[in-house]
């Protein structure tokens, strides 16, 4: 028997391999949007306008105190209730949009509502991560710029976010880390991503070992990816960061 | 030429010899004038417990009584659960099972099905007005429960068709409902079952349509010819008369609880 055949059919494999995609899609998605809306959100964190500063740590209680599953399904059913029934019929046709060779397919409501969730919750982490690390950064650093005549926006511009990023980016590559495995919750709404591909291998062709074996094996490997990339970043990409910048 | 008649003779006695030698059950129920039928207790509307008078009751068990009204015999019910079925019409306790009884080859090996009385099979749940035909279906968002056949037949017969998998029914009715799928596909008797308990159950309907079927029949203990013929002859006779029409009414007509319309009568051709 052919080893392919003996481990799953090709046809599993397709499955496997298109939801794998998925979850690479949807945690790039992610991680990209929840790293630009953090980074806003930890800069409102520290505003000096109180309003401002307020709601941002309202968000960051209500989105951090509660379960991602629970965030997961009030976007997909509750959220999807209060929209008016065309929205939703627009949301759930097909779209697509072609320019020359190139097609752009409108996402599923499922992925988009995945993506929203996954995206809410996951920005509320990574502000905190980028306001640790602009409060890890010295008094006297501050202190220093002031003596210098800096304003607020040139301190914090050129003294206090580059080594704030520098202290932020390891804590930031668990979180992206985190988005990845989180984004397997997302198959309780429908979303065809690994883990609902694995369940849905292991119900057609009884091969369970194989089914989650073969997802556990993808996700590590994607997490140790990530761990790689921050490495290599943190050998080179410091220096460059030092050298050109600070 | 006398040697073959006495061939003859010889065959056709012991033929008789044999049959007298098993006691035939039909004549049993007969003599005792008592059929004994394993039913449901606890599976609406198939058979389970009447709350006001204790009784069994249920689509099953009026198929049987109407059996037994024919054989001018009294009809004693005895309760059972889906893996006793086939060891109570093995062991002798019961003459006939009348418990939405499900005719596969891997039964037929160890009991007799009677013409089959009901059939089940992967329907769908829609806005009114939705879904007419199953070839709609191609280019539909259908919501299913993970891991469940009737998953499996939808992908298998409509590849056009997207579907997306819930962890349950509800969870699959809540997409329904809020648009996210144009139809949820199920097992028809539990779709009748979870429509009964929605509030806006006026909005959604169950197509009358199914994309595959099961077909439930009466156990007959093996070998038992003339008792199955009598069961198959009633049954038909039941259907030509009305009575079977009637009798599913009562549990699955427009004014009961659950209502799922009749796609299979007794004699039916069966679709696989």
């Amino acid at each position: 028997m052919h080893l392919m055949n003996f481990w799953l059919e090709p046809r599993y494999l397709g499955w496997l391999a298109h939801g794998f995609l998925i979850t690479l899609i949807l945690s790039a998605c992610v991680s990209v949007c929840a790293t630009l809306l953090g980074f806003g959100l930890a800069m409102a964190r520290i505003a000096q306008h109180r309003a401002v500063a307020t709601a941002a740590k309202l968000y960051v209680l209500v989105f951090r105190n509660s379960p991602l599953l629970v965030q997961l399904l009030f976007w997909y059913f509750g959220a999807a209730m209060l929209l008016p029934s065309a929205w939703m019929t627009w949301l759930n046709t097909p779209h697509v949009l072609s320019a020359g060779p190139f097609a752009l397919h409108w996402p599923s409501f499922e992925l988009f509502a995945g993506w929203l969730g996954l995206t809410c919750y996951s920005t509320a982490f990574i502000a905190e991560e980028f306001r640790a690390g602009i409060r890890g950064v010295g008094i006297a650093q501050y202190q220093a710029s002031a003596a210098l005549g800096m304003t607020r926006y040139a301190t914090l511009r050129h003294v206090v976010l580059p080594q704030a990023v520098r202290i932020a980016t390891p804590p930031l590559a668990g979180q992206y880390m985190n988005i990845v495995k989180n984004s397997s919750l997302t198959m309780a709404i429908g979303v065809a991503e690994l883990s609902y591909a694995s369940r849905q291998v292991d119900t057609e062709s009884f091969r369970t070992f194989q089914a989650f074996g073969t997802a556990t094996v993808l996700y590590v490997g994607t997490v140790a990816l990530i761990e790689t990339a921050l490495v290599i970043w943190q050998h080179t990409g410091v220096r460059a960061l030092q050298r050109g910048r600070a | 030429m006398n040697l073959r008649v006495l061939g003859a003779v010889i065959a056709g006695s012991l033929f008789v010899m044999s049959a007298a030698a098993h006691a035939d059950r039909l004549d049993d129920i007969k003599k005792a004038g008592v059929l004994r039928v394993a039913a449901f207790d606890s599976n609406p509307p198939f058979g389970f417990v009447d709350p006001k008078s204790n009784q069994i009751v249920g689509l099953d068990v009026d198929y049987a009584r109407a059996l037994a009204t024919r054989l001018g015999v009294k009809l004693e019910i005895q309760p059972t659960n889906p893996a006793n079925r086939i060891a109570f019409l093995k062991s002798g306790k019961v003459d006939l099972v009348f418990a939405n009884f499900t005719i596969t080859d891997d039964r037929k090996k160890e009991v007799d099905f009677s013409t089959p009385y009901f059939a089940s099979g992967t329907q769908f749940i829609a806005k009114k007005g939705t879904l007419t035909s199953p070839q709609q279906l191609n280019g539909l968002r259908i919501g299913a429960d993970k891991g469940t056949t009737n998953e499996q037949q939808v992908r298998a017969q409509f590849p056009s068709a997207t579907i997306i998998a819930y962890d349950d029914t509800p969870f699959a009715f809540a997409a329904l409902r809020t648009g996210n799928v144009q139809a949820i596909t199920q097992d028809g008797p539990k779709l009748v079952a979870l429509l009964a308990k929605v509030p806006d159950k006026a909005n959604y309907e169950i197509p009358p349509f199914t994309i595959s079927n099961d077909y439930e029949g009466v156990g007959v203990p093996k070998g038992e010819t003339r008792l199955l013929n009598v069961v198959n002859d009633t049954l038909k006779d039941l259907e030509a008369k009305g009575t079977a029409g009637t009798i599913y009414d009562t549990w699955f007509g427009p004014k009961s609880a659950a209502p799922l319309p009749r796609l299979f009568r007794i004699g039916d051709p069966q679709k696989s």
